[in-house]
């Protein structure tokens, strides 16, 4: 079976020459179907760059990145948008919600760019809520919500088509312990059902829910523990 | 997904995103609303203006007229030989003019006046009398109101008979019972037997009668003041009057008959021409002026507003490029993104626009109601305030939507 992520040598580097910063000095790293990671580390030391490059929303400087079996590098803006929409879902610490649009649209959206249709978007979308446990919010704006019922919204958004990967950056960061857990139940729960997850945390407690802990330090793997 | 279909989603998406952004939306379509008003109102504005002075044209009795005129008398000084010797202006020069260009000219008319005193059992007055030939009556644009007009035989004979305007009908016979009465024009007696109807022409609300001047007139047929009253020998006339309907034919016309009548008189440029159209072409392109201003006004106000779009948009850009970076990392791709703010930025122009539409019929109403002239609209006035503003909504939408289309999904997000 195709790994969903297998990367060789990625290396990310910001700025040029005097000021480069070397974020990521070659990643290999490889996730199967169905995993549930961890992705620990230090402050600066590389993650968010990382699941950046994993979730296509930036390029690896040097190194070869393929997606559940797709080749990343060389592909045009347009693909890569594609790739996002189809087989990422991202879950980010400040929820990243569309602070007008309602909860139900702001789950939809992802839906609307892959052209599915408005009736079947809605169904879809309110059915998702339901999922996540926030169905009555659905006209509500996101800043009526708490801070867990954002990232409830996220994550059903996340999840809205199908995607074969789930990124999820210090999704509790911003939580409360209690909230974070329930958000964490959530993933769990994610991940029964048979989706990969890539979680980054700097939380030795909740990197403990995963299968697998990946350490990065400076832009390298340190240690890589768990089921492999 | 069928492309019609899309384009619908995005429709209803940045009528979404418009209602979302409600107070964002509002502004960036208030400026395309006075753009198009502005020039909308423009438009109708000098359209009305337009419209009241071809109608003063056809009460004047049409525009479609070159005038001959003997040149003013020397006042200073002596007239030398060769001035005394002049011909002048004859009853020769129409007839020959005439002849120039026959199935052009629909119409000549001559006038030899006199200036004399006019009395009546009522008034006595020292008046000036028109004497009157050929088809004057309907090129001037006079009508007769009771009685009738002068008869060939009259005209040929130059019969003692006067049609009177309503001023002098009232004047001298303010019982209204001008009809079949005498007047005397100097020595002679001349008989009313007809009377002009009156002649009125307001060019704004609550002005005088422009025309009123017109209605003095105290018509008797050219050969009676020729040959009784104030003529000469050479039979000339002050002012002969051809009638061409054909205004391309006019310039031409007038050229040969500049040739012809210098050609008569021994090589003096002892009269001058005078193409009403011309005159009036010429006072119409300083209207046009004003249409310019006009038209200049509501596209600074258009530019203006799109610049006023603009700013909002960069004021807002922070927030959009969250948005921006957002929709990104959820699958939306640079050209979504385009298309996404050119749709909205196009509907808030249509939007706008329609709205603009009935703010510049208010405006242009209100203009037209304070200067006093009926208002007057041309669809092609809406249709082309309409097609700049989108023209402006479209082309101000570009930069924005351009920049946010080339944004990365990664600086998007981080932008703070
Ligand atoms: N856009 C950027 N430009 C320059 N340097 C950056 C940029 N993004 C991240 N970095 C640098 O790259 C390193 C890794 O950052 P990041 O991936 O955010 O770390 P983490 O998520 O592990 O805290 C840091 O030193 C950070 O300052
Ligand atoms: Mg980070």
């Amino acid at each position: 079976m195709t790994p969903i992520i297998q990367t060789e040598a990625l290396t990310k580097v910001y700025g040029a020459n005097g000021a480069a910063v070397h974020a990521l000095r070659g990643i290999d790293l490889t996730v199967e179907k169905g995993e549930f990671v961890a992705l620990i580390g230090p402050s600066g030391s590389g993650k968010s760059t990382l699941m950046a490059i994993l979730g296509c929303l930036d390029l690896p400087t040097v190194g070869t990145y393929t997606l559940d079996g797709r080749q990343v590098q060389g592909l045009s803006g347009g693909e890569l948008a594609r790739i996002r929409n189809e087989k990422v879902g991202f879950v980010f610490q400040s929820y990243n919600l569309l602070p007008r649009a309602s909860i139900v649209r702001n789950v939809e959206l992802p839906m609307l760019y892959a052209g599915v249709g408005r009736k079947e978007r809605r169904e879809r979308a309110l059915a998702l809520l339901e999922k996540v446990g926030i169905a009555d919010k659905a006209d509500k704006l996101p800043a009526t919500l708490s801070g867990g019922q954002k990232q409830r919204v996220a994550v059903a958004r996340a999840l809205a088509n199908n995607p074969a990967l789930l990124l999820a950056d210090e999704p509790t960061g911003a939580l409360d312990s209690k909230t974070g857990a329930e958000v964490l139940d959530l993933f769990r729960e994610l991940h029964q059902q048979g989706n990969t997850l890539l979680l980054v945390t700097h939380d030795p407690s909740i990197a403990a829910l995963a299968q697998r802990r990946v350490e990065i330090r400076d832009g390298l793997i340190a240690v890589a523990e768990g089921v492999a | 997904m069928a492309s019609t279909g899309a384009f619908r989603e995005r429709l209803i998406g940045a009528w979404e995103e418009i209602r979302e952004n409600l107070g964002r939306s509002v502004l960036q379509a208030l400026g395309v609303l006075l753009g198009v008003a502005a020039v909308l109102g423009g438009f109708s504005i000098s359209d009305s203006q337009r419209k009241r002075s071809a109608e003063m044209f056809v009460k004047m009795g049409g525009l479609d007229k070159l005038n001959v005129q003997p040149k003013a008398a020397i006042k200073d000084g002596r007239p030398t030989a060769l001035q005394q010797a002049n011909l002048g202006l004859r009853d020769a020069d129409a007839i020959s003019g005439e002849a120039l260009q026959a199935d052009a000219i629909q119409g000549v008319s001559r006038q030899k006046n006199t200036r004399s005193r006019v009395v009546s059992a009522y008034a006595d007055q020292d008046r000036q009398v028109r004497g009157i030939g050929g088809d004057y009556i309907p090129t001037n644009g006079y009508g007769v109101a009771q009685g009738r007009g002068f008869s060939n035989t009259e005209m040929e004979t130059g019969a003692p008979v006067v049609i009177l305007g309503t001023e002098a009908a009232n004047t001298f016979f303010p019982k209204g019972d001008a009809l079949g009465q005498s007047l005397r024009i100097g020595d002679i007696p001349v008989t009313v037997i007809g009377t002009f109807q009156e002649r009125v022409f307001r060019f704004r609300e609550g002005q005088g009668n422009q025309f009123w001047w017109r209605n003095r007139i105290i018509a008797v047929p050219a050969n009676l003041v020729q040959r009784r009253m104030n003529g000469d020998a050479y039979r000339r006339v002050d002012q002969v009057t051809f009638r061409i309907p054909d205004l391309n034919a006019m310039s031409g016309f007038a050229q040969q008959l500049k040739n012809l009548v210098k050609a008569n008189h021994r090589l003096q440029d002892d009269f001058r021409l005078d193409d009403v159209a011309a005159r009036v072409r010429r006072r119409q392109s300083q209207g046009d002026v004003y249409d310019i201003i006009f038209m200049l006004s509501g596209v600074l106000a258009l530019v203006g507003g799109g610049i006023v779009n603009v700013n909002i948009q960069m004021a807002s850009l922070k927030e959009r490029v969250r948005e921006v970076g957002v929709k990104m990392a959820i699958g939306a791709s640079g050209r979504e993104i385009f298309k996404g703010f050119m749709t909205e930025a196009l509907l808030l122009t249509a939007l706008g626009g329609f709205a603009g539409l009935f703010l510049g019929v208010g405006f242009s109403w209100i203009i037209t109601k304070s200067i006093g002239i009926p208002l007057y609209m041309t669809p092609a006035s809406f249709v082309w305030a309409y097609c700049m503003a989108a023209a402006f909504g479209f082309l101000f939408a570009l930069y924005p939507a351009w920049k946010a289309s080339r944004l990365s999904p990664m600086e998007a997000l981080r932008y703070e």
